[in-house]
């Protein structure tokens, strides 16, 4: 192994074991400067695996080995814009999802495109979306509607929140599944106006009924019809409104542009990125957050906030740190993409559903919750078994990721060099010495001698990598 | 046998131990301890039956002491002298002998005539509205016992609330706005899958959860080492309970009666879910939904549920459990009293609700609906579902239904708690 990689594993110099004293967290001004390392807060292994869990889903060994060299600054260049065609990867896949006639199906494509896309940012930022305008495809009941809407999510993913809000706003199968499909002058419904000012934007008590009843008259004239968005000019609403101050003949466009002048609109999703990519232990003070609400307000500009989040000195600091629990898709990937292979992700999409997150298929317009709902004792008895069933080298995920034939890739070739090199891929080596150890030892105990031994064995260690409450934080 | 939450934790994770050398033990342990032994919880666990398709009441709890009954149903009629009476006018269908007898052990309550208000007695319509419990919004996107789940639970907990057990895509009603409830086809899903060498990696699961870590800031993970140890127990004991299952109880070769099997080991495991749901009839619209020659298949239908029910009652009351389980089975709605052209029935309203359990007061609970006094062809409810929800959330779970249901609901008296 690498003198360079040697160097930047050890627990010494891992992010928490330090004193938290070169962090100045609640200075904004330190807070969202980009992260240099010195000597107090070096460039690791370990952080290089903090940055690949929050914006990626994961990452092999020649990712990681490459953060090292690259530096933190460099690697996210690379996560905000890969050098691959990622154009030319997403068309061919969504021809792939084009043709493809259930919902459930359009799942196992989604996974697909996770752990092969050339940009893992803009996927997992699809995923945040999707959490966000959530919209459950058993109302929908269309693949090439739920196909549209998630391809929609991705299109905006990075690029202008004013943008994807007049995108969502249009989209049939976000308004079949809140029940908005027909909005009718005599029957204004608040069915897409609500969750629009209370969930999608401001949060909720940041208005009051009346607006939201003022802002579905706004909306009216809009109907999905046969799959297809259209607008009836007889049934829209011209009259006066009253929204959040403002008065006017609004149509729906006026509508969105109000609520994005409202700072709780700004503020609310910088909140809500903060949680998704930083941190979920903690609320940020609103000190520490009023210069992003500030200038997110001004432009809507995704790219420009996930930028300055992935880049922070707070994105590598301590507060960060480990701070989220892995939803069940970084739970799955995370051993997937560790492990350079395909799986079934027909299969996997079943098993994520059974962990609680049904890609297509969120539980309710607010999205999964997530954080500590996401794991207790039954549902960690399953991730347990779902690493079992990826691990086997048989079964319905079949043979197809190997630890013990990507260590020896990487030039393992005995039983306590691979351990290591699988602590190092899956933990990046940060575990307390005493748990390490325990590790290791059980290592010693499972292999064999033989190689087949080994590798079974190695399938063994790793499962008991990937099963240490550590590995399910992110 | 019989355990306690108590007597759980203590073999688990040695509570009496924990709590007299305090300074030795791990503090989060110690805090797990404290909470349970100071927990008053009544440990009690609701089981729902689904029945889908919409179960025709009249002829599972038959009124062949009303002239009506007969007169409407040219050939569904049951003959009187098959049923097993009741009283004088009602008698259980001629193959639910196992209703029969818990009906006579006071083990079976049948709440009479209840149903929804603005039921639209289409199949999803209704359903949806069992489901949310709110009438008012059929498209609420959670449901009742999704609420319940998020109701109780604590940033501190571990244990899952809820679980469907059974074959189909979950149904609504546990859709949760926060809180995830697992799906299980079999006790396998819950026991630890072992990798073929790997003998020890529970063992190793588990103690390399209980090490103590240096970083005492970040409180997500004392959280997930908690939630880990309580795995290992959960799936522990599941497996103790699935190896000694065999040759204890009797249950009859049916679907459902397998899934309450499963339901009845979960139970003896005693692993903190408090509610169960599984369904019978296939889900969707399906089993239940018989529009034409009704007569033989719900009768099939009908001997499942009396005879599976019946089984995992016998079964707990073996095992000295069903003092703390309380069945509920429900239907999107019943049938109309005349029936169709085709020897089967149209979508009605009231249907009866079984209670089933150890601590019911038994008997019937309100009065047969009318025959004469119909709703577009079908008996009237006089009792609003909701009201048997809040009985079972409030007095039975001991959660608060308002909550659940929005608003209070006049309970009914079917417990002795």
């Amino acid at each position: 192994m690498d003198v360079q990689v040697e160097k930047a594993r050890g627990r010494l110099e891992s992010v928490q074991s330090r004193p938290a004293v070169a962090e100045k967290l609640s200075d904004p001004g330190w807070a969202w400067a980009p992260y240099e390392p010195d000597v107090d807060r070096p460039w690791n292994l370990a952080k290089a695996g903090h940055l690949y869990r929050r914006a990626a889903f994961g990452a092999g060994w020649d990712q990681l080995k490459q953060a090292l060299s690259d530096g933190p600054q460099r690697t996210v260049d690379g996560l905000l814009s890969p050098q691959a065609d990622t154009e030319a990867f997403n068309r061919t896949c969504d021809e792939y999802e084009v043709s493809v006639g259930s919902i459930n199906d359009l799942r196992a494509w989604w996974l697909r495109r996770m752990i092969q896309t050339p940009h893992p940012l803009l996927e997992k930022m699809t995923l945040f979306w999707h959490s966000h305008f959530a919209t459950n495809g058993s109302e929908v009941k269309n693949a090439r509607l739920m196909q549209q809407h998630i391809r929609l999510l991705r299109g905006g993913a990075l690029k202008s929140f004013a943008g994807l809000l007049e995108d969502i706003s249009r989209d049939p199968a976000m308004l079949i599944w809140l029940g908005a499909d027909a909005n009718r002058k005599a029957r204004p419904s608040d069915n897409f106006a609500r969750p629009l000012m209370e969930t999608f934007t401001m949060g909720s008590g940041h208005c009051t009924e009346k607006d939201i009843q003022e802002a579905s008259r706004a909306f009216t004239g809009w109907f999905v019809l046969r799959g297809k968005l259209i607008y009836i000019p007889r049934e829209h609403d011209g009259s006066v409104k009253y929204i959040l101050g403002r008065e006017g003949n609004f149509t729906s466009d006026d509508v969105l542009r109000i609520v994005l002048e409202q700072r709780a609109t700004s503020q609310m999703l910088v909140h809500k990125l903060y949680r998704w990519l930083i941190c979920e232990t903690e609320k940020p003070d609103e000190i520490t957050i009023a210069p992003l609400v500030e200038s997110f307000a001004k432009d809507y500009d995704l790219l420009k906030l996930v930028e300055t989040m992935l880049r922070s000195n707070l994105f590598f600091s301590s507060a960060a740190y480990r701070r989220r629990i892995k939803c069940p898709v970084e739970f799955a990937l995370g051993i997937v993409k560790g492990l350079e292979a395909m799986v079934s992700t027909t299969q996997l999409a079943e098993d994520l559903a059974g962990l609680g997150q049904n890609l297509y298929y969120p539980p309710t317009v607010k999205g999964w919750t997530g954080g500590r709902y996401w794991i207790d004792s039954v549902s960690m008895i399953g991730r347990y078994n779902l690493a079992s069933a990826l691990l086997r080298g048989s079964g319905p995920y079949g043979d197809k990721l190997n630890p013990w034939a990507i260590a020896q890739e990487h030039g393992c070739s005995e039983a306590e060099s691979a351990a290591r090199f699988l602590v190092d891929l899956f933990l990046q080596n940060d575990l307390d010495p005493n748990v390490y150890e325990t590790l290791m030892k059980a290592a010693r105990t499972t292999a064999g001698t033989d190689s087949g031994g080994l590798e079974k064995g190695m399938r063994c260690f790793a499962h008991s990598a990937v099963t240490l409450p550590e590995f399910h934080l992110a | 046998m019989s355990y306690t939450r108590r007597d759980f934790l203590k073999t688990t994770l040695g509570a009496s131990a924990l709590l007299s050398f305090t300074s030795a033990a791990p503090r989060f342990l110690v805090r797990a301890a404290t909470a349970a032994s100071r927990r008053d919880d009544r440990g009690t666990i609701l089981v729902v039956v689904q029945l889908s398709g919409g179960n025709d009441g009249l002829n599972t709890v038959v009124p062949y002491g009303d002239d009506q009954y007969a007169r409407n149903r040219p050939t569904l009629a049951l003959p009187p002298e098959e049923l097993y009476k009741i009283d004088s006018l009602l008698g259980f269908h001629p193959r639910m002998a196992g209703f029969m007898r818990l009906y006579e052990n006071g083990h079976l309550s049948i709440v009479q005539g209840v149903g929804s208000p603005n039921s639209d007695r289409s199949h999803d319509g209704a359903m949806r509205i069992w489901h949310t419990a709110d009438p008012e919004q059929p498209g609420r996107q959670t449901g009742w016992l999704g609420r319940a789940a998020d109701s109780i639970w604590q940033a501190s907990r571990t244990e899952a609330p809820a679980v469907f057990v059974g074959p189909i895509t979950q149904p609504f009603g546990l859709n949760a706005e926060n809180a995830i409830v697992p799906s299980i086809r079999s006790i396998q899903d819950l026991t630890a899958d072992q990798l073929p060498g790997h003998e020890n990696g529970q063992s190793l699961w588990k103690h390399a959860a209980e090490l103590p870590r240096s970083d005492h800031v970040n409180p997500l993970l004392p959280f997930v080492q908690r939630c880990t140890l309580n795995a290992c127990a959960t799936a522990r004991r599941i497996e103790a309970v699935a190896k000694t299952a065999p040759g204890n109880a009797e249950y009859p070769h049916f679907q459902l009666a397998g899934t309450l099997r499963t339901v009845a080991q979960l139970i003896r495991a005693d692993v903190g879910i408090r509610i169960f749901f599984t369904e019978l009839g296939g889900g969707g619209i399906g089993g239940f939904d018989n529009h034409a020659n009704q007569l033989g298949n719900h009768c099939s239908l009908l001997h499942h549920l009396s005879e599976s029910l019946a089984a995992f009652i016998d079964d707990l009351e073996r095992e000295k459990l069903l003092d703390r389980v309380l069945v509920m089975t429900f239907s999107e709605f019943g049938r109309t009293i005349l029936e169709n052209g085709r020897r089967g029935t149209g979508h009605g309203a009231a249907a009866p609700v079984f209670l089933a359990g150890g601590r019911l007061k038994g008997g019937l609970v309100g009065p047969h609906p009318s025959l004469t006094d119909l709703d577009n062809g079908a008996p009237k409810f006089h009792t609003d579902f909701r009201r048997v929800y809040a009985t079972v959330l409030d007095q039975w779970l001991g959660f608060d239904s308002r909550i659940v249901l929005g608003r209070q609901f006049e309970q009914l008296d079917i417990l002795n708690v």
